[in-house]
């Protein structure tokens, strides 16, 4: 393994590159300020019209060096890697929403699964000792039988998102196994914070509490089918008692970065190993301002998926082990700081 | 009367399964993709001019990377059955063409089950997915059956594990009749000339009349479980008769080496191989001393599965599956059927004119 890279105090060395793919999204704009700060320079591949509208790395002009490129098309990715000549890449983008992956299946595959062997290929004959880190997700655990998920844990994925991301997972670890190559995947459980959009739905319940916190009945955002979010007071959501284990987005771009500076490419689960249903958290979001859940929430069944993954929590023993990585957020802690970003948000429409 | 359509009709498996669909009274559709080259050798026997009347097998261009070609065709035929056997289904070629890979196994069968889906024949079509034991890649647990985690180790694979999943999730979300058959390495004379077992009937033969030198192999301790595709698209078929869409694991439940499979096809024709050195120096010998068979790295994979045995209890307590050609009547008929073609082609030469020479 090349151990060219420098550290920290390390002045002299080279400055380490980082090439992001969908570092418009939550996850690629903190990882684009961590690599940042960390003295990385940071390129981002976005597409032009995620980075020309409002985004979460809207604020990074300047800092990092946009390239222009959809992953879905080879030469973009290959163009990518050529002119960012990076040390690490971390392969973030993604269609990201599984509920919607029905209507939109092979766009999906496309860019959840295609695109990553894509960029397996660019990397394999323009620069085959860069890093990659590749973002899976424990949607692929799906309806599992195993009670806590970790490494070794056999996917059954439940809806196409999930078996795209299934795919990129087997197509990184053949990458690795034959070709050597350094490519490490990070089994990701839901991470939310401040920057997630609102269609997720920890961000689509601190919302809800926000609008209760300044008594907006109804909300200027809308949802999928158009209508507010919360409407004459109520917020809408689909099955209660799905529980996931959802931790903070800032604390996850941290393992991904980690996984990146171990000597061998191996996969982590990445997850709290706490496990909370839809209901704890509208509790734990409507009592941060002094509300009742019960009041202002209600289970809608048109918003209840064809096929609902079965309760998913990770068991990080590897994470901790192996990178000592542990998150520094509680549950509370994020739930908080979400409803409170969404109230700063939605005062200037009081 | 029933109609069915057949992806991949000009293959193996599609001839196959058309014989025996057109016995059973199907109209038989079947999508073929359009070629410089004529690609229809297999089903030859089986075409019907076009201006006959009450034509029962009918062939559409049609191409699985094409969602606008599929949907026309489905709707126009309005199948009861479609069997999906079209795939870019060479391991060794998924290495260097994985994108085209994805693009024909496992986007192709999500554009049928879409196609399905957006026509609105969720009810009505049954729909066959020709999964693969190459999903075991790395086996979890010998022999394999329905329940035993994947862990494919080659780009197919891996496509063809997407393209069981969606098959998986289609039917769960949509209740569309839908269903994989993993099915075991099945084989027949009319297997694809690179596939390990017709490569080498073929060049066995080929020595035997003196048309070749010598047979290069990759790994011949790679153990597989080999049948015969006629057994086996009857299972294709048997598994769209049922009351419930299920997996079903078709297997032979033996297993033999690439070496053992050289061993038999050449004991057909009379030649004892004797067997010498190790790894890429393995060599094989005829009784006169000629090198016959030799090991060339270049075909051994990126990452190589090493073992593959399947059980097929399922199939056989639910459907009462048993294949009925044994290994030994297998490797025959394909030995006695190159050997035909190679005694051909040694006919052609000694009368002056060339043979095609075709190479990998």
């Amino acid at each position: 393994m090349s151990t060219s890279f420098k550290t920290e105090s390390d002045t002299d060395a080279p400055v380490k590159r980082a090439l992001i793919t969908g570092v418009t999204g939550q996850d690629g704009s903190y990882l684009a300020e961590l690599l940042l700060e960390k003295g990385y320079k940071v390129f981002g591949l976005a597409r032009q019209e995620s980075w020309y509208k409002a985004n979460c790395a809207s604020h990074l002009a300047g800092k990092i060096e946009i390239l222009f490129g959809d992953v879905s098309e080879g030469i973009d990715l290959a163009t990518a890697v050529q002119d960012a000549k990076p040390d690490e890449i971390y392969n973030l983008a993604s269609q990201s929403r599984p509920g919607e992956s029905w209507s939109r299946a092979p766009e999906t595959l496309l860019v959840n699964g295609l695109a990553a062997v894509r960029l397996f290929e660019a990397v394999r004959h323009n620069c085959p000792r860069a890093r990659i880190y590749h973002a899976s997700s424990s949607e692929m655990f799906g309806q599992t039988e195993v009670e806590r998920q970790d490494e070794h844990t056999p996917f059954n994925p439940v809806n196409p998102y999930a078996a795209a991301k299934v795919y990129a997972h087997q197509m990184a670890g053949i990458y690795r196994d034959s070709y050597g190559m350094y490519i490490a995947s990070g089994i990701l459980f839901n991470h939310e914070s401040e920057r997630r959009p609102l269609h997720f739905l920890p961000q689509k319940v601190a919302y809800g509490a926000a609008c209760q916190a300044l008594e907006i009945a109804n909300s200027p955002d809308r949802n999928e089918r158009g209508r507010p979010i919360v409407e004459d007071g109520k917020l809408a959501l689909g099955n209660l008692q799905v529980s996931r284990d959802w931790g903070y987005a800032p604390d996850f771009v941290r393992a991904m970065w980690m996984i990146l500076q171990q000597d061998l490419p191996t996969d982590f689960v990445i997850g709290t190993g706490l496990s909370h249903t839809l209901q704890d958290l509208c509790e734990v979001a409507y009592q941060s301002v002094g509300r009742d859940w019960k009041k202002c929430v209600f289970s809608d069944p048109v918003l209840v998926r064809p096929l609902e993954p079965r309760t998913t929590v990770a068991d990080p023993a590897k994470a901790r082990q192996v990178l000592g990585w542990q998150p520094s957020v509680s549950f509370e802690e994020m739930v908080g700081r979400m409803v409170q970003a969404q109230i700063r948000r939605l005062q200037r429409f009081v | 009367m029933k109609k069915v359509l057949i992806t991949g009709v000009t293959g193996q498996d599609g001839s196959y399964l058309a014989e025996l669909l057109l016995s059973k009274g199907y109209e038989v559709h079947g999508i073929k993709r359009r070629s410089s080259l004529f690609n229809t050798d297999r089903i030859d026997h089986l075409y019907v001019d076009p201006h006959e009347s009450n034509r029962r097998f009918i062939l559409h261009h049609g191409d699985l990377t094409d969602a606008t070609s599929l949907i026309r065709i489905i709707q126009s035929v309005q199948p009861d059955e479609i069997y999906n056997l079209a795939a870019q289904s060479h391991v060794a070629v998924s290495f260097e063409e994985p994108e085209y890979t994805a693009n024909s196994d496992a986007l192709g069968a999500l554009r049928i089950l879409e196609a399905i889906r957006i026509l609105g024949l969720e009810k009505k079509t049954r729909f066959y997915q020709a999964s693969t034991s190459e999903l075991y890649g790395l086996v979890q647990e010998t022999p394999q059956k329905e329940t035993t985690p994947f862990y494919p180790r080659s780009p197919y694979a891996v496509a063809k594990l997407y393209a069981y999943w969606i098959t998986v999730n289609y039917r769960e979300a949509y209740g569309i009749y839908a269903c994989n058959g993993i099915l075991f390495n099945h084989e027949s004379p009319v297997r694809g000339e690179t596939f390990v077992t017709r490569k080498i009937t073929r060049a066995l033969a080929r020595i035997k009349l003196g048309l070749q030198d010598c047979l290069h192999l990759g790994n011949l301790d790679a153990k597989r479980d080999w049948g015969h595709a006629k057994d086996y698209v009857e299972m294709q078929w048997l598994m769209l008769q049922q009351e419930e869409p299920e997996d079903f694991v078709i297997a032979t439940g033996i297993q033999y080496s690439v070496r053992e499979f050289v061993d038999a096809a050449a004991k057909e024709i009379g030649i004892a191989i004797r067997w010498t050195g190790e790894g890429v120096n393995e060599k094989g010998f005829d009784a006169k001393g000629n090198c016959i068979v030799a090991v060339d790295p270049r075909y051994f994979r990126p990452a190589e599965v090493e073992t593959l045995l399947g059980d097929a209890s399922k199939a056989k307590e639910k459907l009462g599956w048993t294949p009925k050609i044994t290994f030994s009547e297998l490797v025959s008929e394909m030995m006695r059927e190159d050997l035909k073609a190679a005694e051909r082609d040694e006919v052609v030469k000694k009368h002056g004119f060339n043979t095609y020479q075709y190479h990998e």
